[in-house]
């Protein structure tokens, strides 16, 4: 499987597997036999990795497992003591509006950016693919959201979508539809964001698809012509659907996890209102940590956060080993 | 197919051009509204071009009101800092996973496979109190730091380390080089192509991150251009949109005019690395 | 009627042009192999025979019906792929049954699931399923239904391409390489099964293949491509014993064919250096006297040689030796029994049989040429 075709043997010296660059299998791999045990290696091995050791176990490991234990009390930053209270954090969850609000928030902007961005990408790749002009120019302008600082960018859209001075409420007012007040209304908010958010994601799929396009064996339109499929609709779902399907499963997932972590434009625009209508999970675990310090909630929303994280992954993994893969 | 004639080409382009478009429309836009004076932005007209040119006062305000070029600065020590520790950790552990056989081999990297598990926003609230606890918030240590070591830079490099022959690993051992001459001089400059995609997607990450510095810079004469632009809102209400444009344009456009230089590179590198955002 | 005819097609791909005027017919029922070298244009020509390649010029009939301007879908021509183009989602049932669900569903009713649902599709899937039955018993993979293309070995994957094919009666086959990603064993069974289903099968076929023993062997006529054009057409004997041009006669025949440099005099013998070789032309000046291996022999009298080598194939004995004027490397396929009878280093005089040699001008054009007596050039 290719997702990233455009790795191409220009810059990969040596053919590397790139299904699990790329696909991120976590299933370790077999160890291959590498039949050279000399005394010095192990010494010499543990030396080299060690640097890397230490800091993981800093920055990575020590304090995964400080949050794990953080989310099972009611610490609070600065506090001089705290108490194990078991799942109270968990409890306190199920009764805290501001935290339900967060879970939803972030689902509908989930169910609203993965599917569009994807949607819309793969049209967008089917397009850029269909035809030899400005294959390399098309390709840069939808990628640039996702260089551009998302701060920076989020303000630009600010701006785009100002109830009174924008742009797109100028628009709408000349064809004289309503002018909703996009980023202050709690109706209006999260599908703005959201609109932001598939403008920021569309990019980065839309490459993926195109590699995955490109993988698609040339012949196999032949074939499908020459076995009767007349438009490109019928090609579309003979060839293009099903040989894509390895990459959609990976586009659905990146996105997924990408959307999940929605912060940044949040933060910049709405800082999570009007009242509760753009909080979402990172931002409550932000606020919740950092503005109200406390870090045993927080540590305990982090959870939760991780916990939907790692869900999607094995799902990743369970279907990438089952289904998808045609040899 | 290839060679089709434009008149047939047109609906394809024409859809491809209002998508992008839309998704231009924020890049222009910014551009436009940071030369405006404030009174044509205020008008919601939809007309691009200023009747007035306002680029020397919106810039110009802009530069005095924060110090731009600190944040800019301090982005880029903090990108190539993060960069430079974790290609020196990585490319030593990738090259021992790959290449040497040790015991506990497998268990490293059933380590490392369970840190690309882990978005780093997991780690925030210890990672936060430790620094905290050492008293280094507030400096580059605390913004540099927790990034050093990359899971993911390791998995990357171990897998184009798998692939460089082992007997050109031999050749170089015979040649009379030491382990760690054989990691910079043989293997990293083999596995080029992988480092450089690495080096973008982490500049890229990092540079526009918000998240982990909110948290640890409190100082101004430390942010980094995505905080120095909030810090702008804030200071101004928000309402000034043409110094806000020229800010955001300043900020964005060293890393977008880099895109455009290395195309392909940038989209090989996060497409590529992208699965840790 | 004829199967398929080619009317002085031609084809550009920007200013190269690949086919400079092909013309060809193939007859209702007949195996005809496109052979050339790589480049020649012989591919391009079967996609422009399948619909999958527009011509820039000329054009297309099959069975009669002028499909120049019909894609490929519409052309009732099926197709066997070099690395066969087998769906790798699909299993093979389901490969082998696209061409019969493209056509005889409509888009509606290939809808995964909801298709199924609609009125008459059932009993449409119940015939398509019988028809890719009995082409899958036709290539005994009968038993591979169930698997998918992964699943397959390389001449597996070859039963089902050609299944793919032959399953809607088209009226006409193309094949493209379909043994070049065999290994040489199965090459040569497949060659005969494919000439089998030909017969039963009884559609036009156009094989190409670079391998000129594929197409000597498999075909009723031969097609021999060179830079876009067809040189010659005929039987596979017709172009090996009576080439038009020298080109044909050094693609054809392995070993190749010996070419010497040869000279028409004025009264029509036709001499090699100073040595008559009892041949005669009309017109006179240089030109080239080509020679199988197989017809040219040590003799008391010919073209004086050395012998530098000598191979030994147990069928039969080639004779490397060297023209001692000229320095032209020339072949003899021996009877093996021969093998004592001559020694390296040793000069022979070798005389080509005057009835099988042939002529070429220096444009590689073939010259009329006839038997003399070799007495008579001496007279």
């Amino acid at each position: 499987m290719a997702t990233v075709a455009d790795w191409g043997p220009a810059s990969c010296p040596w053919k590397t597997p790139m299904a699990d660059v790329a696909m991120q299998s976590p299933a370790v791999k077999a160890p291959t036999a590498r039949a050279r045990t000399l005394r010095g290696d192990a010494g010499i091995a543990w030396l080299l990795t060690l640097p890397a050791i230490l800091a993981y176990c800093a920055m990575i490991l020590l304090p995964l497992l400080a949050v794990l234990a953080l989310a099972f009390t009611d610490y609070e930053f600065g506090a001089r003591s705290f108490r194990w209270i078991g799942f109270g954090n968990f409890a306190d969850m199920l009764g805290d509006r501001s935290f339900s609000a967060s879970i939803r928030n972030t689902v509908i902007y989930c169910l609203f950016v993965a599917p569009l961005s994807i949607g819309i990408a793969l049209g967008l790749a089917v397009l850029i693919e269909a035809g030899a002009r400005g294959r390399a120019f098309w390709r840069a302008v939808f990628f640039l959201p996702v260089v551009s600082l998302t701060v920076a960018m989020a303000t630009a859209w600010q701006y785009l979508l100002h109830p009174s001075i924008g742009p797109v409420n100028a628009l709408l007012r000349m064809v004289g539809a309503g002018t909703p007040n996009w980023l202050g209304s709690s109706d209006w908010v999260i599908v703005s964001l959201g609109f932001i958010g598939v403008w920021e994601n569309v990019g980065f799929n839309l490459v993926l698809f195109l590699a995955g396009l490109t993988a698609i064996p040339r012949e196999l339109y032949a074939a499908s012509e020459i076995d009767g499929a007349r438009s490109g609709w019928s090609k579309f779902w003979l060839v293009t659907w099903p040989m894509l399907g390895p990459t959609m499963l990976f586009v659905i997932i990146i996105t997924m996890t990408r959307s999940i972590r929605v912060f940044d434009t949040v933060q910049t625009l709405t800082q999570g209102g009007p009242n509760n209508a753009s909080e979402v999970l990172l931002r409550t675990i932000y606020q919740e940590g950092f503005h109200y310090f406390r870090f045993g909630y927080s540590a305990a929303i982090t959870l939760v956060f991780l916990v939907i994280v790692l869900g999607l992954m094995l799902i990743q993994t369970r279907l990438i080993d089952r289904r998808v893969h045609y040899g | 197919m290839q060679s089709r004639p434009l008149i047939l080409d047109l609906p394809r382009l024409a859809l491809l051009s209002l998508a992008a478009f839309v998704v231009l429309a924020p890049y222009i836009w910014m551009v436009a509204v940071s030369v405006k004076p404030q009174d044509e932005v205020f008008k919601a007209s939809l007309s691009l071009i200023p009747q007035k040119w306002a680029l020397v006062e919106n810039y110009g305000k802009v530069l005095a009101t924060i110090p731009i070029w600190t944040y800019i600065v301090n982005g880029l020590i903090v990108c190539f800092g993060i960069l430079f520790f974790q290609i020196l950790f990585a490319v030593p552990a990738a090259y021992a996973l790959a290449k040497l056989n040790f015991r506990g081999r497998e268990l490293v990297f059933g380590f490392v496979m369970l840190g690309l598990l882990v978005p780093y926003q997991t780690t925030a609230l210890p990672l936060y109190l430790g620094i905290h606890q050492l008293g280094l918030l507030n400096s580059y240590t605390a913004l540099i730091a927790p990034f050093t070591c990359s899971v993911f830079a390791i998995f990357l490099f171990r897998q184009f380390f798998r692939a460089i022959p082992d007997d050109l690993i031999n050749a170089a051992r015979i040649d009379g080089m030491g382990e760690f001459s054989i990691v910079w001089r043989v293997v990293l400059p083999n596995a080029l192509p992988a480092a450089t995609a690495f080096a973008i997607f982490s500049v890229v990450a990092h540079w526009n991150d918000l998240f982990w510095p909110l948290i640890v810079i409190q100082k101004g004469d430390l942010y980094t251009p995505a905080m120095g632009i909030l810090a702008f809102r804030s200071v101004e209400a928000g309402e000034d949109y043409g110094a806000l444009m020229a800010a955001a344009l300043l900020v964005t456009a060293p890393l977008v005019l880099a895109f455009l230089l290395a195309q392909r590179r940038f989209i090989e590198g996060i497409t590529m690395t992208g699965l840790k955002g | 009627m004829s199967g398929i005819v080619l009317h002085d097609i031609q084809k550009s791909f920007g200013a190269t042009k690949v086919l400079r005027g092909v013309s060809l017919s193939v007859a209702q029922g007949e195996f005809l192999s496109l052979v050339g070298p790589s480049g020649c244009g012989k591919t391009t020509l079967m996609r422009i025979i399948a619909g999958l390649e527009a011509v820039s010029s000329g054009a297309v009939q099959i069975a009669g019906r002028d499909v120049t301007a019909l894609r490929a879908a519409d052309r009732d021509v099926a197709m066997v792929f070099q690395n066969y183009a087998l769906y790798p989602h699909l299993t093979v049932r389901q490969n082998i049954g696209v061409p019969l669900m493209m056509r005889r569903l409509s888009a509606a009713e290939r809808i995964p699931f909801i298709g199924g649902l609609l009125p008459g599709v059932a009993e449409k899937q119940r015939t398509i399923n019988a028809d890719v039955a009995n082409a899958a018993e036709m290539l005994g993979i009968g038993k591979l239904m169930d698997r998918k293309p992964a699943q397959l070995s390389g001449g597996q994957r070859q039963r089902v391409a050609l299944g793919r094919a032959i399953v809607r009666h088209p009226m006409a086959f193309l094949m493209d390489e379909p043994l070049s990603n065999l290994d040489a064993a199965l090459r040569v069974t497949t060659r005969s099964e494919i000439v089998a289903l030909h017969r039963r099968v009884g559609a036009s076929t156009v094989y190409v293949t670079h391998d000129q023993s594929e197409a000597m062997t498999m075909s009723d006529r031969v097609a021999v491509m060179m830079d876009g054009l067809i040189l010659q057409v005929g039987t596979p004997e017709d172009i090996y014993t009576n080439p038009q041009d020298l080109r044909v006669a050094a693609f054809i025949g392995s070993p190749s064919i010996n070419m010497l440099a040869a000279e028409v005099a004025p009264d029509g013998h036709v001499t090699v250096g100073p040595v008559p070789v009892g041949v005669g032309a009309s017109g006179h000046g240089p030109a080239i006297l080509a020679i199988r291996p197989e017809d040219i022999a040590p003799h008391a009298t010919g073209i004086a040689a050395r012998i530098e080598h000598q191979e030994y194939l147990g069928e039969s004995l080639l004779v490397h030796a060297r023209v001692l004027d000229s320095g032209e490397q020339v072949i003899c396929r021996l009877p093996p029994e021969k093998r004592r009878q001559v020694a390296r280093g040793e000069t022979v005089h070798l005389r080509p049989d005057p009835a099988k040699a042939l002529l070429f001008d220096g444009d590689g054009r073939r010259l009329g040429s006839r038997v003399l007596s070799l007495e008579d050039a001496h007279g």
